[in-house]
């Protein structure tokens, strides 16, 4: 008997040990790479100085920061980006979902592929190309003068308010189609019965969208708002190569103010680290909100 | 059954691509330093391969960095072998980094507090020279008597690398200000380059207006969003942003706040035409949008990028502020100097090196500068033949000696340790400004935005 239980013992202790072999290279990866830098940076956000010769400065990091009117001006354009672009994609990629669900429509194959192809594209690439529509002399203005809508060439990206624009309009066009794909997957989820016995009961497209469609789909669309407020705040390659975070920094977004700081002009790394925490206690905060207002388990 | 085929099939392209790679990595490794010592070190082929890959001290071999193949990197071969002349035994092993590349490796070594990852010599910019040299004061070596003659470079140049009256730097490529001016149109519009050489931004702006409403060209492109051009027109009329005692001086000063009005002045009257980047700056003058360009020497490379507009371009010197005492019509922009670190392995052969090329070579200077039109700030080699040979591109014009007389007039400017600071700022106030903002409120920001900047 005793035999008996110490052999289950050790079988017991192998497995655990054997799914500590499989996980422990992820945990130390993980552990080196995001979780140690991570603690450092936290550590640095309470030092100040040029280069190496960092000093203890307690919370004057942080609130050095409501004092830089630039990084106020960054996060207010970042939260225009979040509240105006974030509503319109994912709105958009659920209505295209629904349209690509359907089995009777021809070609969807080719048009999923052709939306979800730019989120494939390099962030670098997309920026310059769409900088590119937008120059002064780019396709955009071609087409808007020769349809005699404006006058003369508008330069968007010289202007706050356009080039605000021209780059949500860049994320829509780059992201949507990413969203799109994490609909689909959810709506295959949906069993098709339930709209065919909703179209026999006499259910318009809108009504079946809006009463079956979103709320079944609602852990999905929870996850998407989520990652999508988390990527909008740490926007970056679109500011730097779209729009330099010009014109005088109406299009700057934090990350990209960061980088300026910390690799740009002289070095504080005590500050640039205060102000990446900042972007970390604000993404934590608007996940929580939208995790308690969405999660409503019945 | 399907699915395992295909598995399989699958992880075998995988491992083959992965090999692939792997072989044509290490031909590539081996076949690399082969080529570059048999171009260096042509006695010593017995050992070569393994001399080259070394960055230890005490073989005559020293790293360099730095960013331009064509350029820089050229000269510093050329360089290399002027050297080698002498002492055979010497090698360089030249390594491209990437200006921005550049910027966040020195960052992570120097705040790292670990030298042993720098070069030996690397090239640095002048703007961001006296930042690192300052900031982190045991970066470079000091070269003040080190023997090499700096009292033969131009003064402004020379002060760009210079920390408390000490040098750092070895200057290197000259950013004097040239004025180039398409003269067929200036000819439509009834104008010679005479009639723009030694004017100030009154008349510029006068004749501007001029061939503008004639031609529809404008005179002069700058990149908007920057504020490149009014750094150097402070520049030409011995301005700063600094206060002597090295806080921001924005306000209440007469010098800026000029610049700014001529600047919004070209703007507002079309003189000037802006590019949203650099690419779109470029395309003004190449693509026959404006008939002039005002910036640092080196654009010469873009213009001569349109060949087929050879022989209609003449370079002079650039308008001078009006009203300003001791206005000049010199200035400079950009530029590089070669700067010792303290890791490097052998300080003396890195001085005796850059005294017997970049500080006392005239061949050197004759070589690169057909070679890649690299200019020096070296004063000794304007008296070379090849400076005064007349450029067929500017209708035979001896450009170069011209730049070079330009080069030893320009007063000297002090760019102060936070210059990416002060330049950013001025920029943001530049672009609000030609977007009807007020001058002196936004220079009152810019002045806010900088001691921001600096306070820690």
């Amino acid at each position: 008997m005793a035999g008996n239980n110490s052999k289950k013992m050790s079988l017991n202790k192998k497995q655990n040990l054997i799914g500590w072999f499989f996980l422990a290279p992820g945990v130390i990866f993980i552990a080196c790479l995001s979780f140690y830098p991570a603690i450092k940076a936290l550590i640095t956000s309470f030092k100040t100085g040029v280069g190496v010769n960092m000093t203890w400065t307690g919370l004057s990091n942080y609130i050095r920061i409501f004092e830089d009117k630039i990084f106020i001006q960054s996060i207010r354009n970042c939260f225009f980006y979040l509240i105006i672009q974030v509503p319109i994609m994912l709105i958009l990629a659920l209505i295209l979902a629904s349209i690509l669900n359907n089995p009777r429509l021809k070609f969807r194959g080719i048009y999923r592929t052709a939306i979800f192809l730019p989120c494939a594209t390099s962030l670098v690439a997309y920026a310059i190309i769409f900088r590119t529509l937008f120059a002064n002399d780019g396709y955009v203005n071609l087409v808007l003068v020769k349809l005699g809508i404006l006058d003369s060439a508008y330069n968007f990206l010289t202007h706050p308010f356009s080039a605000k624009i021209v780059i949500i309009i860049a994320l829509i066009w780059r992201w949507t189609g990413y969203n799109m794909v994490f609909y689909l997957a959810g709506l295959q989820n949906i069993e098709y019965s339930i709209y065919e016995a909703a179209k026999i009961d006499g259910a318009s497209p809108f009504q079946i969208f809006r009463k079956i469609t979103v709320p079944l789909l609602k852990p999905i669309i929870l996850m998407t708002a989520i990652m999508s407020t988390n990527g909008t705040l740490q926007l970056f390659d679109e500011s730097v190569n779209l729009t330099k975070g010009g014109p005088a920094n109406a299009s700057v977004t934090m990350s990209h103010y960061i980088f300026k700081k910390a690799f740009e002009g002289v070095t504080n790394f005590g500050y640039t680290s205060a102000m990446s925490f900042v972007i970390f206690i604000m993404v934590a905060i608007l996940a929580i909100i939208q995790m308690k207002a969405g999660d409503k388990r019945d | 059954m399907k699915q395992k085929i295909l598995s399989v099939l699958l992880s075998a392209v995988v491992v083959a691509a992965m090999l692939a790679g792997c072989t044509s990595k290490t031909e590539k490794a081996a076949t690399e330093p082969a080529s570059e010592s048999s171009e260096t070190t042509e006695e010593a082929a017995a050992e070569s391969g393994e001399v080259s890959e070394t960055t230890e001290s005490g073989d005559g071999t020293l790293t360099v960095w730095a960013w331009d193949k064509s350029f820089n990197i050229y000269a510093m071969e050329e360089a290399e072998k002027i050297y080698q002349k002498e002492h055979p035994d010497f090698s360089l092993n030249i390594v491209e980094v990437s200006w921005d590349d550049m910027q966040t490796t020195l960052g992570t070594i120097l705040s790292s507090g670990d030298y042993s990852q720098l070069p030996d010599i690397l090239l640095m910019q002048d703007f961001a020279f006296r930042k690192y040299a300052s900031t982190y004061t045991d970066f470079f070596t000091d070269l003040t008597d080190s023997g090499i003659a700096f009292d033969e470079f131009a003064e402004g140049k020379l002060g760009m690398s210079m920390v408390d009256g000490k040098n750092y730097g070895v200057p290197f490529d000259n950013g004097a200000e040239v004025a180039v001016y398409r003269t067929d149109i200036l000819e439509q519009a009834g104008y010679t380059i005479d009639d723009l050489t030694d004017i100030d931004w009154d008349r510029f702006i006068e004749i501007g207006k001029d061939v503008l409403d004639k031609t529809g060209y404008s005179l002069v492109s700058s990149q908007a969003g920057s504020s490149d051009i009014i750094m150097q027109m402070l520049q030409s009329a011995g301005g700063s942003i600094w206060n002597g005692d090295g806080t921001p001086g924005y306000v209440e000063n007469e010098t800026l706040k000029k610049c700014m009005e001529v600047y919004k002045e070209l703007f507002d009257t079309g003189v000037m035409e802006t590019g949203n980047n650099w690419d779109e700056y470029i395309a003004t003058f190449t693509s026959g949008k404006t008939a002039g360009v005002i910036n640092g020497c080196w654009i010469l490379a873009s213009i001569e990028s349109a060949e087929e507009q050879s022989g209609l371009w003449a370079v002079t010197n650039m308008p001078s502020l009006p009203g300003v005492e001791g206005a000049t019509n010199y200035s400079n922009q950009g530029g590089s100097s070669w700067g010792i670190t303290t890791n490097c392995s052998d300080v003396e052969l890195a001085e005796d090196f850059f005294a017997s090329t970049f500080a006392g070579s005239v061949e050197l200077y004759d070589t690169i500068l057909p070679g890649a039109g690299a200019l020096a700030t070296w004063i000794p080699a304007a008296d070379s033949d090849v400076y005064s040979e007349p450029q067929e591109f500017y209708g035979g014009e001896a450009v170069f000696e011209l730049i070079t007389d330009f080069a030893s007039k320009v007063p000297e400017f002090d760019m102060g340790v936070y210059y990416t600071e002060a330049n950013t700022a001025l920029a943001t106030a530049v672009t609000n400004v030609c977007a009807g903002g007020d001058i002196d409120s936004e220079l009152q920001t810019a002045e806010d935005t900088v001691n921001f900047d600096m306070g820690n």
